[in-house]
């Protein structure tokens, strides 16, 4: 079972299905807690299709974003899923979502300024690149979750 | 010694004194350099011919050096001499630039014998012993020297510490008096505010006295919008809400305190008299104390990204009260998940056995958020808790959802960045016409700045994003703590609410019944602990010594404070055995509680549960096994 729910006892830590590094037990366990019924997992199935939906779109209004190299709009494509990602304890795509809108907001990694334009793209490149493969590997995770009850 | 030993020891004293020697030789015997360096004509000296090239290309390879000054010295230091041709001679056989070395026992035909050749005054061993004595004489008298120069230092440095150790105490005592003073204050401008608010509506009532009917409503209205209350005390009841009475570092001086209290005048302070446990002890481990670090505890999902909770800029806008506090309101409803309280429902026990935590009306939530994710998630937060809850994309949304239906909403929980309308511009619209409904920021960029911009735009507190269920329903609790079935007494309202709650609650009813008059601190040592301790057991030691002088605090002696901390350590379980200073703590929590006239029916597990720190609280007891059904 989860071995990263061990530190925290207020979830049943026997409910908890182990969704590896890539998702954060206990934020995604309050959204498992929403469910009325165990066996069919209304309400977070609803919630994860509709983000994968969400983050589909995401990813394609960050490659257009990126083709005009509006970095405006990359931070707050950046942010948008960062939020949502985070809400369902997704980490590695959230961490990877705030790499974006750091660069989009010309900083570095750290929160400095950076003023080359062309290294944000850039960076912006490789790290959608990256999010999209954690994206595919959580995605397929959760619907191997949600595919058994 | 074995003869092998003795060998190896003259081996390695001949490699060592004559190194320099064997290099020397081995340069010798080889035939590219005679050109430029060679054996004299009778093998008894060697001769330097061409002096640069020499410097320049072999002097390196041989001696990692290009400097024949000092390849001389070296030669000289080995008792090598340079022959002086022209004295004896008028000629010189290898010409006149040519520097022409010899040593007695350095001969081209006698390799074995290199290791005669020693650097000047070596010595025989008995000599060199005593020069190694003399050296380790010298050396220790230095170090001791170095030894007494440092304690000295030690010791100014000790003394200073000790200075400002006091010093520091001192400022704490006065920050506390001077906090004290302000909470009075803060009460007394409460007091005045709702004295005139009464009198400005008993003028009202007289007025509009044929408008019986409509009394009750009417006078429900009066406060809820404030738009009916006089203006100057609208602003300054504005004004007393903005400020925060308690901020974060309350807890870290109250730490401080106590710590200085408890040492009191033991080896800190008074530097030579030993009594107590070893200096140190009390100070250090309190500042370190990781279970206690306030950090750790700002925000429920324990990141407070980007921002320092301890920077100054904000302490004054910060409305937190403290830290813990939402998560120690929640651990009080599900720790009595086992025999139903029949006085003291908690909310959330409430909740299991199919009721609701609210009270006549539930309260209506307006959630803004632009992502959908987001939003579906805290709705379904919001509705399990059952509240009314109302969605909307984005600032604008929310601003007609608050104009077309005005006082509807009890509580706005406010993204910050959207489209169409941010959140801090839709907070700043909705405060023109709803002045007093709370709007919490949810957000994740939570810089200085921000947070600075969302207060002063009218925002009352912030959620951190990602929003945990816990988050979301302490915020509930604190700003709509008199919608509750079972509102906590109001001497924790007071307390807990006491820097943005008071003022806000819409209905003069459920306001005057807080209390205005029954002040916190007061109220806190006479009215019955007991109940208080069962409806919120948020007292952790270091808060409720706030409302104390620290003058009034226990100077405990040692051995009282070992015999308490062993008596609840036994009870309280893993922190104590985490923390060195831990005993400190739960003493000060006993005598704390026998101060305030404490319970003495209090259940020993009640009495555990107060030790811990509100996180560790949390963690046991927290967030919610009833939801697992």
């Amino acid at each position: 079972m989860a071995a990263s729910d061990q530190n925290d006892d207020s979830h049943d830590s026997s409910n908890m299905p182990d969704l590896g590094e890539a998702v954060d037990t206990v934020t995604f366990g309050q959204i498992l807690e929403m469910d009325d019924s165990e066996d069919d997992r209304e309400f977070s199935k609803s919630i994860v299709f509709g983000f994968f939906e969400q983050a589909e779109e995401t990813f394609e209004k960050m490659d257009k974003a990126l083709e005009t190299k509006n970095l405006d709009e990359l931070y707050r494509l950046g942010h948008f899923l960062k939020g949502s990602s985070a809400t369902l304890g997704l980490t590695k795509v959230k961490d990877s979502c705030e790499k974006i809108q750091r660069y989009g907001k010309k900083e570095n990694v750290d929160g400095t300024p950076e003023e080359d334009e062309a290294l944000c793209l850039t960076r912006i490149t490789e790290t959608l690149k990256t999010v999209k493969a954690e994206y595919a590997d959580v995605e397929a995770t959760l619907k191997e979750f949600f595919k058994s009850p | 010694m074995t003869e092998g030993e003795i060998s190896a020891a003259a081996q390695g004293a001949g490699n060592n004194s004559s190194d320099f020697v064997r290099k020397l030789y081995k340069m010798l015997e080889d035939p590219a350099y005679s050109e430029v360096v060679r054996w004299g004509d009778h093998g008894d000296s060697f001769v330097v011919l061409e002096n640069e090239k020499f410097t320049k290309t072999i002097l390196p390879k041989h001696f990692k050096h290009s400097n024949f000054a000092s390849f001389v010295r070296q030669l000289n230091k080995y008792d090598f001499h340079k022959v002086r041709h022209s004295e004896e001679n008028g000629h010189t056989p290898y010409g006149a630039s040519a520097w022409e070395f010899k040593h007695p026992e350095f001969r081209a035909d006698r390799k074995d014998n290199l290791d005669n050749i020693r650097r000047k005054a070596p010595a025989p061993r008995k000599a060199q012993n005593a020069e190694d004595h003399f050296g380790q004489n010298q050396q220790i008298v230095v170090l001791g020297e170095t030894l007494a120069a440092t304690t000295q230092q030690v010791q100014q440095l000790q003394d200073s510490y000790y200075d400002i150790l006091n010093a520091n105490k001192v400022f704490v005592d006065e920050i506390m008096h001077l906090q004290k003073l302000i909470r009075a204050q803060f009460q007394v401008h409460n007091e005045l505010i709702n004295h005139l608010n009464k009198v400005e509506q008993d003028r009202r009532e007289n007025r509009n006295s044929n408008h019986t009917s409509s009394y009750s409503s009417g006078n429900t209205g009066l406060l809820s919008d404030g738009s009916e209350s006089p203006l100057e005390l609208r602003r300054a009841r504005d004004i007393i809400n903005g400020l925060s009475v308690e901020h974060v570092a309350d807890r870290d001086l109250n730490r401080l305190s106590i710590a200085f209290h408890q040492t009191g005048n033991s080896p800190e302070s008074a530097g030579s008299s030993m009594m107590g446990p070893p200096g140190g002890s009390g100070v250090a481990p309190f500042m370190h104390d990781p279970l206690n670090d306030v950090r750790n505890l700002v925000y429920p999902v324990g990141q407070n990204i980007g921002i320092d909770p301890f920077a100054p800029e904000h302490m004054p806008n910060i409305p937190y009260n403290r830290p813990g506090q939402e998560t120690n309101a929640i651990a009080s409803g599900s720790d009595f998940n086992g025999p139903p309280m029949p006085s003291h429902t908690p909310p959330n026990g409430a909740l299991q056995q199919g009721g609701s935590p609210w009270g006549a009306k539930k309260p209506i939530v307006l959630l803004v958020e632009d992502d959908r994710t987001c939003s579906r998630i805290g709705s379904k937060f919001l509705s399990q808790y059952d509240c009314g809850v109302d969605v909307a994309r984005d600032g604008l949304e929310a601003v007609n959802k608050v104009n077309s239906r005005q006082h509807v909403y009890d509580l706005i929980f406010m993204d910050i960045i959207m489209p169409q309308l941010d959140g801090v511009s839709a907070t700043a619209m909705i405060r023109e016409v709803q002045p007093n409904v709370p709007i919490i920021a949810m957000t994740s960029n939570i810089n200085q700045q921000d947070l600075e911009s969302y207060f002063h735009w009218g925002m009352r507190d912030v959620l951190a994003k990602p929003f945990t269920k816990e988050g979301m329903i302490g915020k509930l609790k604190k700003y709509l703590a008199h919608y509750l079935r079972n509102p906590p007494p109001e001497a924790m309202m007071d307390q807990m609410y006491s820097n943005g709650g008071l003022g806000q609650p819409p209905t003069p009813g459920s306001y005057a019944n807080q209390g205005m008059g029954q002040l916190g601190p007061l109220s806190a040592t006479s009215s019955g602990a007991v109940g208080k301790f069962d409806t919120t057991p948020i007292q952790s030691p270091a808060t409720s010594s706030s409302w104390h002088s620290p003058s009034q605090l226990p100077h405990a002696s040692p051995t009282l404070a070992q015999d308490q901390g062993g008596y609840l350590a036994a009870g309280s379980g893993s922190q104590m055995v985490l923390t060195p200073g831990g005993t400190q703590k739960p003493q000060y929590a006993n005598a704390m509680m026998q101060q305030m006239g404490g319970p003495p029916r209090m259940p020993d597990s009640m009495q555990q549960r107060q030790d811990g720190p509100p996180e560790k609280r949390q963690r046991l007891y927290g967030p919610q096994g009833n939801y697992n059904q």
